[in-house]
């Protein structure tokens, strides 16, 4: 006799109080898509009540070390290095050890960075405005363009010799180049079909070359920082990958969903869309590295190593730089790195230690405040004074 | 209320001690069951151990203390 959908609702209900909401609506979803008997579902419910209390972590319990050890073993287990070529893109991305190493190390800049960049419905779907906004962000230089360029000694002038097939590809007109080029003062530009001339009013051989080299950098379009763009099509959306990463300004392209569009560069998000964001960050990165090479962590593991990166409003380093070094136990310190400097520092400023911490309390052989050695007991007096033994 | 793994433990052991050192059981005991550690396991079990825990909150007050 299978319970209705009705029925399988009505009574897990009193699960509601018990596990967490995400949790809950999962276990309803998946309930409902089943036939299922009385007896049946209340196996199911003190399964999952029972899973659920089980994965609770206790007062007392050393997650940190728990954490340390959770995320350290599977490093072990990574190739030492590895470069990664995204699929079809061939896009070159750090991933494995390295990789892990710059987030726990909060790098100014990740290796290589990196976007993804999805779009808005319209665009999403549209070949052709999915290339336009792609045109938009990539950066590209004078120099992309040029098929050579030349200083003319006789005529004292700067030939530059356009590459037609590049401009057809970037969608450019020599035109387009010429009103870029007339930022550049004091100099008289003559269009000839693909080739521009670049005269100086009486230049030397040196102001020439500075002339060559200006113009082959000067900056045509797309956003500063991304090299190269490329636009794939995933399952039922174009999305655009590139090398180099540049948030802020590439949120500000229209036709950018800017809900969903993501950068590897931490620092930069911290930046640009807060610590929050930066904290969710440092998690993704560090599972979506792990889980690339076929490696799962339960995530609170990455969420304690982010909190405690994040905790204080920045993005700190793991480590002497950052959260091992601003502890604020001179023992603590001195236990980590540098022991010398840390004493003696403290000697001279005269430092106080609150003993708390685990490494103070094992240094000077006390109980550690972990697990058993974090609770304390007090006899209850009343039997004794009542005399009444059983 | 209940007790994490950590204060079960401690409170057998702190019990066990007690037993072994000459402490009246609060349980009735038989032959086979002489060991400090099971005794005090079973007085746990039947919540007679006259042994609180004291719960600190993080600013180090205890738990249902006042200011």
């Amino acid at each position: 006799m299978y319970l209705s959908e009705e029925e399988i609702v009505e009574r897990i209900a009193e699960l509601k109080d018990k596990l967490p909401s995400s949790l809950y609506n999962d276990l309803e979803r998946e309930l409902r898509r089943v036939k299922i008997t009385e007896e049946d579902l209340k196996k199911v419910v003190a399964e999952v009540l029972r899973r659920y209390e089980f994965a609770k972590v206790e007062p007392g319990e050393a997650v940190g070390i728990v954490a340390a050890q959770s995320m350290g073993e599977p490093s072990t287990q990574m190739t030492m290095r590895t470069f990664h070529y995204a699929g079809v893109a061939e896009l070159n991305v750090t991933l494995g050890l390295p990789r892990i190493i710059e987030i726990v190390d909060a790098r100014k800049k990740p290796s290589t960075p990196m976007m993804t960049i999805y779009l808005e419905e319209e665009y999403a779907q549209d070949r052709e405005k999915a290339e336009q906004v792609a045109r938009e962000i990539e950066t590209l230089y004078v120099r992309d363009v040029l098929e050579k360029s030349e200083i003319d000694l006789v005529n004292s002038r700067v030939n530059l010799y356009l590459d037609e097939y590049e401009l057809r590809r970037k969608k450019l007109g020599v035109e387009d180049i010429v009103a870029k080029l007339k930022s550049i003062k004091g100099v008289e530009i003559e269009e000839n079909g693909n080739v521009i001339s670049l005269t100086l009013s009486n230049p030397t051989i040196k102001d020439l070359r500075k002339l060559a080299n200006r113009v082959a950098d000067l900056h045509l379009r797309g956003i500063k920082d991304i090299t190269r763009v490329v636009l794939r099509k995933e399952e039922k959306e174009y999305v655009i990958y590139t090398e180099g990463s540049n948030l802020k300004d590439v949120l500000k392209i229209e036709g950018v969903d800017v809900t969903r569009t993501k950068t590897n560069d931490i620092m930069e998000i911290q930046r640009v869309l807060g610590i929050e964001a930066a904290r969710n960050a440092i998690i993704n990165e560090i599972q979506d590295t792990l889980n690339e090479q076929g490696l799962i962590v339960d995530v609170r593991h990455l969420m304690l190593v982010a909190d405690m990166m994040t905790v204080d409003g920045t993005v700190k380093a793991i480590g002497r730089h950052g959260v091992s070094g601003e502890k604020a136990s001179v023992l603590a310190r001195a236990a980590f790195e540098i022991t010398v400097d840390h004493l003696l520092q403290a000697a001279v400023t005269g430092e106080y230690d609150e003993l708390e911490g685990i490494v103070e309390n094992v240094i000077v052989g006390r109980p550690v405040k972990l697990g058993t050695g974090m609770v304390e007991l007090v006899m209850r007096r009343e039997l004794e004074e009542s005399k009444e033994a059983v | 209320m209940k007790l994490t793994k950590y204060e079960k433990a401690r409170i057998i052991g702190a019990r066990a001690l007690q037993l072994s050192m000459g402490a009246p059981p609060l349980i009735r005991i038989s032959e086979d069951m002489l060991d400090p550690i099971i005794i005090a396991i079973k007085e746990l079990e039947k919540g007679v151990i006259p042994i609180s825990v004291r719960r600190r909150m993080p600013e180090k007050k205890l738990l249902g203390e006042e200011e």
